[in-house]
């Protein structure tokens, strides 16, 4: 995901290591230093659960996959070659870029599987779809 | 005075207002992503004179016209709309090196922040009132005859939805860093249920919500702010992106953590003079979230794009992004419950 505990512990490193701006002022200076401080708290709890997080919701979208392969939804062929292996799969590294990737890749994916059930007018797969997508937003919340 | 930028501006206000003026109390004020905004006094022979200097930034993080909201702020200022007025505009940048305008501070006002609980506490209902009134009559005007007309295009009255809803996808689709299949649905479904065409062309501020005023703590707006992306078009898409669910302070039951929905509505009809058509207000309602998510996709992107500089851009493009998309992902289950 983006931006990345890394991303944001690369600025606070940036903000606290660079002169304030001679035109900006103390109070624009004590407000970016104030929004750093909250950004930093919140990557210290995003630091623990990133990871859990990624993998609950790689799981969750390749669950979802198997359930509309069961469906028969009759996409098309060559989504239904790549849902296969993809219901199947599993996160081999476990560390939180290639967790990322992983769901980048899946994320992907269920972007195509939806457009192609949107197409097919399958209601309930899609209700199962809008409630992933609800899991999913609730899995990342800060 | 505080060195460079300031004594820049106090040369070229020299030469503009043709007579010495010297430059006072130059801050820099915390907010306003796409614009570099100063506060500072311009002290001249008849006394001192509290102003607001907005300057490009090198980067911004959406791209939005100086032109168009220097004329937005012109089109309304002392016309029932607490807009500051609009002073200079310098398309060339000059002495300052990157395009600005000045315009009047306002002061003795506080913006709430976005994401405080309850920030208008006993007077909140009060103030609604002149929010949601004020908007009313920003969308009653007649916006071919605004300033604002002579750098806005007029779209067609049907044409109003997707002139935005393809600006904002298009967005997504440049700047989207990790794949975001939510927002990708809403768009989809914007798409295949277009809005009916606009009951008439307003002027759209663009970004007025919560915490874009200033208000004087007893119920009343002393100034709107942040005009950047005023524009011409439908005016539901002000009122829906006024009523956002990211702009509610956390709270189910008000709007802009002010009034009931159904209250804001009505005194936005009773000022603008128009009616709030629930299938075509739904539409603008979703669009706002998509909207938002396109506005912090797109500061993600220029936070990396910035080398991690702007602690603000990477709160946007994280915090708020997630929050939009959980935003997101209950109106689509709830659309779809209809």
């Amino acid at each position: 995901m983006t931006p990345s505990v890394r991303d944001i512990l690369t600025c606070a490193i940036r903000v606290l290591s660079t002169p304030p701006n001679s035109d900006a002022g103390p109070e624009y200076a004590a407000s970016r230093a104030g929004i750093t401080a909250a950004l930093v708290g919140m990557a210290a709890g995003e630091g623990e659960v990133a990871a859990g997080a990624a993998i609950a919701e790689n799981a969750a979208i390749r669950a979802l996959f198997a359930e509309a392969l069961q469906y028969n939804v009759a996409l098309d062929t060559h989504l239904d070659h790549e849902l296969a292996p993809a219901a199947e799969g599993f996160d081999a590294d476990l560390a939180v870029p290639a967790l990322d990737a992983d769901n980048a890749a899946l994320r992907r994916l269920l972007i195509r599987l939806h457009e192609a059930v949107e197409k097919a007018g399958d209601h309930a797969l899609e209700h199962k779809i809008l409630a992933l997508y609800v899991k999913m937003a609730e899995g990342r919340r800060l | 005075m505080s060195g460079g930028l300031a004594d820049k501006l106090a040369a070229y206000l020299t030469r503009v207002w043709n007579e010495p003026v010297a430059v006072a109390a130059f801050a820099r004020i915390s907010g306003g992503a796409s614009r570099e905004t100063y506060r500072f006094e311009a002290v001249t022979a008849a006394g001192r004179r509290p102003l607001i200097l907005r300057r490009d930034p090198p980067a911004s993080l959406i791209e939005t016209d100086r032109r168009a909201e220097f004329l937005a702020l012109k089109s309304f200022h002392g016309q029932g709309v607490a807009a500051p007025e609009p002073l200079i505009l310098e398309t060339e940048g000059a002495e300052l090196e990157r395009p600005f305008f000045i315009m009047t501070r306002v002061d003795g006002g506080v913006a709430a922040s976005p994401f405080s609980p309850d920030p208008y506490g006993a007077n909140a209902a009060a103030l609604g009132e002149d929010f949601f009134g004020t908007l009313g009559r920003i969308a009653a005007a007649d916006p071919t005859q605004l300033p604002l007309a002579e750098a806005a295009a007029a779209p067609p009255l049907d044409g109003c939805w997707k002139r935005e809803l393809d600006y904002w996808s298009g967005v997504i689709e440049a700047d989207e860093l990790h794949p975001q299949p939510i927002v990708r649905a809403a768009i989809r479904r914007l798409y295949a249920n277009p809005p009916p065409p606009a009951q008439k062309l307003s002027a759209v501020h663009g970004d007025y919500r919560s915490g874009n005023f200033l208000h004087d703590g007893q119920g009343h707006m002393l100034a709107v702010l942040d005009w950047e992306m005023a524009h011409i078009g439908d005016p539901l898409e002000d009122l829906g992106w006024a009523t956002e669910p990211l702009w509610r302070h956390g709270e189910a039951h008000r709007v802009a953590g002010m009034l009931p929905m159904a209250d804001a509505i009505a005194i936005w009809e009773k000022a603008s003079g128009l009616k709030v058509d629930p299938k075509a207000f739904a539409w603008w309602e979703l669009f706002a979230s998509v909207k938002g998510q396109a506005i912090w996709i797109s500061s993600a992107k220029e936070f990396k794009d910035g080398g991690f500089a702007e602690p603000i851009l990477g709160f946007s493009g994280w915090v708020t992004a997630r929050r939009q998309d959980e935003i997101l992902a209950r109106r689509l289950q709830e659309g779809l419950a209809r």
